[in-house]
């Protein structure tokens, strides 16, 4: 097991290393230029001149590239061109509301998700699974900014149940932490919702369909047990690999989601710093964000172990 | 020990008291809400150093913790603000400035003349009316710690004003310590002697930007006016929140969780005419006038007959109806000079005045021997009304018998691509659009983009000799009367040579929660001294 672990861990060195080199030629490739931005609209193109050698945007692009590989090396991803304030202090900053966000979206999510793809599997064919399906289409198709306005339209401006935006973390208490990221979490789970369920639905009904569920059934086993200790436990393998790999569906829909409930988390950072083209953020929230996702597709692949003890073996 | 289902409940409960204490006392010591206002405005921060950058929003925290040596008033007229006393020598070359009492920096030293006069240096270096200042310095030298003259090689009648305008780069005074930084770099320590101190604990760049009253910054006596007078602070706390979803921000001041909204779409103003608590205010009279820049250094529009055939085409209610809807808040405009403004002025204005003319902009066009060649138009599709009047534009041109090419892209790339002079086929350009306050634009001075000096000169390098003896002239001139017959005399000169063309002035009304009250209407900054919220 650890032997598998540590040959994981290495192999995610070279995946980093192309996410590295694709990150800093897709951005100092594509047209735009910082020191343009930070020296403003009054200036002349002597001025932006100046300020391009100041920040060393004037070397050669592979002489820029070595530069920030070596910081990285060193655990330093470099600080914000217009700020000055290091980008690995401006994602812990950020992480807070991102990491609320993306694991009150799960919970809700997964929870919801798992309960309608077992009772859609379980009453297939009828108005329950139509309704289930029903949801989950929708879920897929509508936009998440769509959801997110309708709703602050019917929670927050129309009720006062909620808040419009904003963030408030968990030690200024429970309940406003909460009561922040309800709205956001119903927006971007949707989405998800929707992925696991059908995913969930479709498992489900191939184990059902299995010779030992007939035994079971054959045996006088009730039906909750059956559905949820035998055939979603035999189910799991293919929803752990959707939840895993919906994890950049969920890093997508925070970048949204935080730009439309103002949450000032790392989804917010990074497209901000795009607009401005602050290359040390860009590219340190892209490494942390692939470095997260490999690591939680890793994490999916040992929780097969979990689920199926032929991969033990 | 036996571990028990409350004993893990106990401990559970007082790491998560532990986690939250220092939020608490955190929450515990902020102002409260009654003496707080929050406030969305027109974009992010981009750096704290608002000489280094001409953006505005860092001329908007610059207002806040820095102050400036002089400040003009409502009527544009600078007075007194860091200086107590000062005069000038008769032959009016030489100025002496004295700092009023109860200066200090917000470390607590006090301002004297050695920050003074590197603040003003490095000011100079970045800012066009510090440059010309700075043309006919002879010396700046310190007589004591309080007292400082400026010696100067000719008489500059517009000292005072350069020093105390609002259009950015405004003459910001730093510690001695900042102000010795490379103008060309940015500043790493905010430490001003405004009216607020920067919270950098409880900011967070990119989200919210804090701001705490300074208390023991020392107001003018005089009643607030523009940005001069008594900078009197009547909140604890004012928060810049960084919101870039209109809709979003429109939402929360409806909720009442911001007091304050600069640009909410004008679309959406309608929706506030019923609504008790909300008000819609214009704070920025002058507003922004639309430019279109016309590339001087590539065919077609190094010729004349062209450029003044632009002005026969262009429609400015076209352009502008698009984004601002009904003529409410905006207006068509003929002057070189932000209408509105005291050097707005109707010299040369048939082209204006007779409406678009299609006709004749395709006489000018033959007569110009436009050769069918490609424009290459740059339109910044993030930021509504350039896109808009791109698309409009672009179509008036074909109307005319122009070939066209809108180049679609975000406004980073425009602020890239503008700075080349390459030819408009090799990744030059021919026409982009932007905009200007109208307060830099009441003047052929303080706006870079009002100069006619060639290649070393603003985006587009425009290039007249007469426009910049005119301009000089202007500067020179002692009283305002003068000024605006000279005024008159650069735009005459300037629609005849057409360095660029305008799409009209519109105003941005902001809105705000009716408790908040106070604002001070001022062009290119928000001002929140004066402001209360009850």
């Amino acid at each position: 097991m650890t032997g598998t672990i540590v040959r994981r861990l290495l192999s995610m060195l070279p995946v980093m290393a192309i996410v590295a080199v694709c990150v800093f030629l897709l951005l100092h490739l594509a047209p735009g230029d910082p020191a343009a931005i930070i020296a403003g609209d009054n200036v002349t193109a002597e001025n932006i001149a100046l300020i391009r050698a100041k920040l060393g945007l004037d070397q050669p692009v592979w002489k820029q590239f070595l530069v920030w590989v070596w910081a990285l090396l060193h655990g330093d991803l470099g600080s914000s061109m217009f700020w000055g304030d290091p980008v690995i202090s401006l994602i812990a900053q950020r992480a807070a509301p991102t990491l609320s966000l993306a694991f009150t979206t799960l919970v809700v999510a997964v929870t919801l998700a798992i309960g309608m793809g077992v009772l859609a599997a379980a009453r297939v064919g009828t108005w329950v699974d139509r309704v289930v399906m029903g949801i989950s289409v929708t879920g897929f198709s509508v936009p998440v900014f769509v959801v997110g306005y309708g709703l602050v339209f019917i929670f927050a401006h129309q009720l006062h149940w909620l808040p419009v935006q904003g963030y408030r973390p968990l030690s200024e208490g429970f309940l406003p932490w909460l009561r922040n990221l309800t709205l956001p979490s119903i927006a971007l789970g949707l989405a998800y919702v929707a992925l696991i369920a059908r995913i969930t639905r479709t498992t489900m009904l191939e184990v059902l369909a299995e010779d030992y569920m007939r035994t079971a059934r054959a045996k006088g086993v009730a039906v909750a047990p059956m559905l949820l200790k035998h055939a979603l436990k035999n189910a799991a393998v293919p929803i752990a690999t959707v939840v895993g790999n919906g994890v950049a569906l969920l890093i997508g829909g925070v970048v949204i989601t935080e730009t439309v409930f103002n949450i000032p988390g790392i989804g917010r950072l990074v497209v901000d710093a795009i607009a401005r083209r602050d290359y040390p953020i860009i590219q340190g929230v892209i490494m942390v964000f692939s470095g997260v996702y490999v690591f939680v597709n890793l994490l999916v692949d040992l929780s097969y172990t979990l689920f199926d003890p032929r991969v033990r073996g | 020990m036996k571990t028990t289902r409350r004993s893990i409940m106990a401990g559970g409960l007082a790491l998560a008291g532990t986690a939250a204490a220092p939020g608490i006392l955190q929450a515990q010591a902020r102002p409260p809400a009654s003496r707080t206002v929050r406030a969305v405005l027109h974009g992010d921060i981009p750096t704290y150093d608002p000489i280094w950058t001409t953006a505005n929003m860092s001329a908007y925290h610059g207002g806040m913790i820095y102050d400036t040596l002089f400040g003009v008033d409502a009527n544009d007229v600078p007075q007194p603000q860091m200086v107590g006393k000062y005069g000038v020598s008769d032959d009016k070359k030489t100025w002496t400035f004295e700092l009023r009492d109860g200066l200090k920096w917000h470390d607590g030293t006090d301002v004297t003349t050695a920050d003074i006069i590197p603040s003003i240096r490095r000011w100079a270096a970045r800012d066009g009316a510090g440059q010309l200042l700075m043309q006919r310095v002879k010396d700046i030298s310190a007589k004591d710690a309080k007292t400082f003259t400026i010696a100067l090689n000719e008489p500059f009648g517009l000292i005072l004003y350069a020093l105390g305008k609002t259009v950015t780069p405004g003459g910001f005074m730093m510690r001695k310590r900042e102000a010795e930084i490379d103008p060309m770099q940015k500043i790493d320590k905010i430490v001003g002697s405004g009216p607020f101190v920067f919270n950098e604990g409880e900011t967070k760049p990119g989200n919210q930007y804090v701001y705490d009253k300074n208390m023991a910054y020392v107001p003018r006596a005089e009643p607030a006016s523009g940005i001069a007078g008594g900078k009197i602070v009547k909140l604890d706390r004012v928060i810049y929140m960084n919101m870039p979803d209109a809709q979003t921000a429109v939402s929360a001041v409806q909720a009442g969780e911001i007091d304050f909204y600069e640009t909410p779409p004008v679309d959406m103003l309608d929706q506030f005419k019923d609504d008790p608590d909300v008000v819609v205010e214009t704070l920025n009279n002058l507003g922004n006038v639309g430019w279109i820049r016309l590339n001087f250094l590539h065919p077609p529009f190094d010729n004349v007959k062209i450029r003044q055939a632009m002005l026969y085409l262009a429609k400015q209610a076209d352009m502008l109806r698009p984004t601002f809807g009904d003529g409410k808040n905006w207006r068509e405009c003929g002057s070189l000079f932000a209408c509105g403004s005291a050097m707005e002025n109707d010299a040369n204005e048939g082209w204006f005045k007779g409406g678009q003319n299609i006709e004749k902009a395709k006489a000018l066009l033959k007569e110009g021997g436009y050769d069918g060649r490609e424009i290459v138009l740059l339109q910044a599709t993030n930021i509504a009304y350039m896109m808009n009047a791109a698309t409009v534009l672009a179509q008036e041109m074909r109307q005319a018998g122009f070939k066209v090419r809108l180049e679609p892209m975000d406004w980073s790339q425009v602020v890239q691509r503008r700075a080349s002079k390459a030819k408009p086929e090799e990744g030059g350009w021919n026409i982009f659009i932007t905009s200007a306050g109208g307060g830099g634009m009441g003047n052929p001075f303080t706006n870079s983009g009002m100069g006619a000096n060639g290649e070393k000169g603003w985006f587009g390098w425009p290039s007249d000799a007469k426009h910049e003896e005119l301009r000089q002239a202007w500067i020179n001139a002692d009283t305002v009367e003068q000024r605006k017959a000279i005024a008159a005399q650069i735009q005459e000169n300037a629609w005849n040579f057409v360095p660029h063309l305008y799409f009209g002035q519109w105003v941005q009304p902001a809105i705000h929660r009716k408790n908040v009250t106070g604002w001070l209407h001022v062009a290119e900054i928000i001002p929140f001294w004066n402001v209360q919220k009850t």
